[in-house]
């Protein structure tokens, strides 16, 4: 939109002062503001002011006799030190971070698998995939997460049965919950099953926006596959590839939920990572402020692998209009 | 052109593909219908033999589910409907208008988007008693609409920006005043984006557990996140009861997707695109 039409929702262009009353002009200039008013309000009283608290708790001793007591004792840096001094820390930090990574790896590249897949699939089993994402996309977490502990179960699990059926004996009774790898193995593919739709269905949908006649002069011009993927689906799906590489990391990074109901970061600990290691200092050991200083080196650690994008996008933001 | 051996390759990796995405559906709906005693066996039972509706009866007549329900239904909904309100009053400055201070909103509502929900639990605690609003819908309901809003704002501004701005001008030409042309044109183009936006939201909501599980004390003032644990106890897993409870609460949410499952995929497309 790079015309210079006149649009008389654009205030910026509005005929010279003179020309209108003086009322209507002002009125045109508080109108975003007062649109933009409510989320502004909802943004900073439900989320900028409890962030800050979350910062000014980060540097007080606030336990359970602290909050009830309505005490303010400052400490400083103390929690931080605490918390950076735990050799655990970096352990459950490196942690969280690969396994971030791993996650939105694969999510990612098996999203985008199934993508071209599905553009190369005759309709009916096109549908019948597509059905299966979405039913997969749509189960709500915790029924998902049920479903998969089901699954893996010791005993009765489907899994072990069908492995035992399959002649191997070994896994009668085996337990995937042993040790912290498979535990966080279990995890990821549940978090897997539920995010590679979002991201196939939204690269799907930028792999038909790549018009079928730059496919037919690919292969006229005797493109192998992999040369037409690359000159003419690539380009389509770069920038929504970027996109829901964002938005996995923030996911990702952030899960909760999943990894606190199937074994609560065990076994020992071995897949705790950074929210769970705030949900055990905070809200079940009651030390807020350590708590706070975590999630704010959480929040610091995710500003600073996402810095590059948000920098674009909010100055493609400024250059767009 | 596809020969037929590859054309015959294709369609197995894509079925292979469904029923590996599609299994975890399959094996919560037949373990629902399963008897008890057929649940703990060994013996492999990929295909039920005997089925049962006993499962649903009971999650069903469990004290308090329509409670929990209703509950989950107000504050969802009520969760989404609200951020829709101040999403869409945010998107059409953002995508349409030039006024200073823009840059430092379209900041704001990123790094809204970072923050972990966890991590803003003891002051969201703090507020909510201090409000006298512990023990209420409306608490879980501002959460939920202020955790759904940065993205309801982020993806309805990619909507605002598909719709042509030739359009909205040329109604303005034909003697529509602004609000005249935000309610005949806009709002009705915006209609699909709308509801694709709001499953997002809808989804989060329905989910949560953690903030409905510390503010609502008061057992009766469940959701139904909640209300699904409670298959769990200290003696064992009712995993017949558990899957049949989890049956239900994904038809809601089932049901949404798969009505607006096309607009979706564009809404995030041109939420994108338009970056």
């Amino acid at each position: 939109m790079t015309a210079p039409t006149v649009n008389p929702l654009r205030p910026a262009e509005a005929p010279p002062r003179a020309a209108r009353p003086q009322r209507r002009f002002t009125a045109q200039r508080a109108a975003p503001y007062l649109m933009l008013a409510p989320a502004v309000v909802i943004l900073v009283a439900l989320l900028g002011w409890p962030a800050l608290q979350v910062l000014g708790i980060s540097f007080r001793r606030l336990d359970l006799g602290e909050l009830i007591r309505g005490e303010i004792v400052w400490v400083g840096f103390d929690n931080y030190r605490e918390v950076l001094s735990d050799p655990e820390f970096w352990v459950i930090g490196l942690r969280t971070v690969l396994f971030t990574g791993a996650c939105v790896l694969a999510t990612v590249g098996i999203g985008l698998g199934i993508a071209v897949l599905m553009r190369h699939l005759d309709a009916p089993v096109r549908i019948a995939l597509q059905v299966a994402l979405v039913l997969a996309w749509a189960t709500p977490i915790i029924a998902t997460t049920t479903v998969f502990q089901w699954m893996f179960d010791q005993q009765y699990g489907i899994l072990n049965k069908t492995l035992v059926a399959l002649g191997f004996d070994g896994f009668a009774g085996y337990s995937w919950f042993t040790s912290g790898v498979s535990t966080l193995s279990v995890i990821g593919l549940l978090i897997l099953w539920q995010a590679v739709p979002f991201v196939a269905f939204t690269l799907y949908a930028g792999l038909l926006g790549a018009s079928k006649d730059l496919y037919e002069a690919a292969s006229i011009d005797g493109a192998t596959p992999l040369q037409a993927f690359r000159a003419v689906s690539w380009p389509a799906v770069r920038p929504l590839l970027t996109m829901v590489t964002f938005l996995s990391v923030l996911w990702d990074f952030k899960v909760f939920t999943q990894i606190w109901a199937l074994k609560q970061g065990g076994p020992d600990g071995e897949s705790t990572t950074l929210p769970v290691l705030l949900y055990l200092k905070g809200i079940s050991g009651s030390h807020f402020g350590v708590a706070s200083a975590v999630a704010v080196l959480m929040l610091l650690i995710l500003v600073g692998v996402t810095w590059r994008y948000m920098r674009l996008l909010v100055r493609s933001q400024e250059t767009e209009l | 052109m596809k020969t037929r051996s590859q054309r015959m390759a294709l369609s197995a990796a894509g079925l292979v593909v469904a029923l590996l995405f599609f299994f975890p559906t399959y094996w919560m709906l037949t373990t629902a219908l399963k008897k008890p005693g057929d649940i703990l066996s060994t013996d492999y039972d990929l295909i039920p033999f005997s089925a049962t509706v006993d499962n649903f009866t009971t999650a069903i007549t469990k004290p308090g589910f329509t409670t929990f329900l209703t509950n989950s239904l107000i504050v969802t909904l009520g969760a989404v409907a609200c951020a829709l309100v101040a999403g869409l009053l945010a998107a059409v400055p953002l995508a349409r208008m030039r006024f200073s201070g823009r840059r430092g909103f379209v900041l704001l509502v990123l790094v809204a988007q970072l923050a972990p929900l966890e991590a803003l639990f003891v002051p969201m605690y703090l507020i909510m008693r201090d409000a006298n609003l512990l023990d209420t819908l409306p608490s879980l309901l501002l959460v939920y609409m202020a955790f759904t809003l940065p993205f309801t704002i982020w993806t309805l501004r990619g909507f605002v920006k598909g719709i042509p701005i030739e359009l909205e001008e040329a109604a303005m030409v034909d003697g529509c005043g602004r609000w005249g042309v935000f309610r005949r044109v806009t709002l009705p183009l915006l209609g699909p984006g709308l509801v694709a936006t709001s499953v997002f939201g809808f989804v989060t909501a329905w989910n949560e557990f953690l903030y409905a599980l510390v503010f609502m004390r008061d057992q009766s003032k469940q959701t139904l996140p909640v209300w699904l644990s409670s298959f769990r106890t200290a003696f064992g897993t009712d995993w017949g009861g558990i899957m049949a409870a989890s049956v239900i609460y994904a038809l809601p949410a089932l049901v949404f997707f798969m009505l607006v499952q096309r607009k979706l995929v564009a809404g995030t497309t041109a939420g994108a695109v338009k970056g």
